[in-house]
């Protein structure tokens, strides 16, 4: 872990945790209210006191916004599969591999559903596959099927070499009766509005 | 918003970063495969209020005068992402070139997303 991060860490959890306790101390009257209200009368009074104490706030908001962008700028990084061309950077959202991903439960009938979550890591890319299947398919078959797939499609259209994990979780399997079942449930809960028709030309 | 400025005999020509993010929007939706352009959260704004926004594309200019330009794209599903930026890219250059006489230093492609075409 980088030390920006350790400090930032180490700074909102001394900050939060000195809040905490403030909070305790006052709840248990273990910090008395007097000692409060003439702290408060002595900063109204001083205006040295004052200008420390807005200054203070003031490093306070930078310090947080500084650190909220070094955070999220690495989030935002580690978001992104990055490449270069003769004229600048091309980067690709992991969002977006996830979406072309999500298109691939056209191609198979089996599956209902896909949920897939990518990271782009040192090892290379790592798809983590959460399916839903309609039917009872031969299930290693169809993993494999889909592995191979999801593959070759990440290959073709990001044109990379990197290698490719993907895992898949098979969340659930859809029967027939059980479709059967939901469908019968929705058109439970929709009933048909009696002379809904009515007056219609 | 800093603009681009040139002189010529009569005085001088400025281009605004918003012509330039203009050109380079409009250059990118011509390539085949490329659905739009992305939005940021003030374009995306602008949109709903009915104005037209080019605050997605990021437009610098360094000390030289070069231009470096970073556009977020929504790629058509089935396209071969390298193969679009690449051309988007091209074509970008080719057009601020051809319309404004600027140095084009970096075009920065960044995938947004993937729409059915």
């Amino acid at each position: 872990m980088k030390f920006f991060t350790v400090l930032g860490i180490v700074f909102y959890s001394t900050i939060i945790i000195l809040v905490g306790l403030s909070m305790i101390g006052l709840s248990l009257n273990l910090i008395p209210m007097q000692n409060i209200n003439n702290l408060l009368v002595y900063l109204q009074n001083s205006t040295n006191l004052k200008i420390i104490f807005g200054l203070s706030g003031f490093l306070l908001i930078l310090i947080s916004f500084s650190f909220a962008q070094l955070i999220l700028g690495k989030f935002q990084r580690e978001k992104t599969i990055a490449f270069s061309t003769t004229s600048g950077e091309v980067t690709v959202a992991l969002s977006a591999v996830e979406d072309l991903i999500k298109r691939l439960t056209g191609i198979i009938a089996e599956i209902k559903e896909l949920r897939p979550n990518v990271i782009a890591s040192k090892k290379g890319i790592e798809v983590d596959l959460r399916v839903i299947l309609k039917s009872e398919a031969n299930i290693p078959e169809l993993t494999s099927r889909l592995q191979e797939i999801t593959r070759s499609k990440i290959q073709e259209v990001l044109g990379l070499e990197e290698q490719i994990f993907i895992r898949i979780h098979i969340a659930k399997i859809i029967t027939p009766e059980e479709k059967e079942r939901k469908k019968k449930d929705n058109e439970r809960e929709d009933p048909a509005v009696p002379y809904s028709g009515f007056g219609r030309i | 918003m800093h603009n681009e400025e040139s002189r010529t005999d009569l005085g001088n020509i400025r281009i605004h970063k918003n012509v330039i993010a203009s050109i380079a929007s409009l250059a990118a939706i011509e390539i085949e495969g490329t659905k739009r352009v992305g939005q940021d959260l003030k374009s995306g704004f602008m949109e709903f209020i009915g104005k037209k926004s080019f605050s997605a594309i990021k437009v610098e200019f360094d000390k030289n005068g070069e231009v470096k330009l970073e556009i977020p794209l929504i790629i058509k599903y089935g396209y071969n992402i390298p193969e679009v930026a690449a051309k988007v890219q091209e074509n970008i250059r080719n057009n601020l070139e051809k319309m404004t006489n600027l140095l084009i230093k970096d075009i920065n492609v960044n995938i947004q997303a993937i729409e059915k075409g």
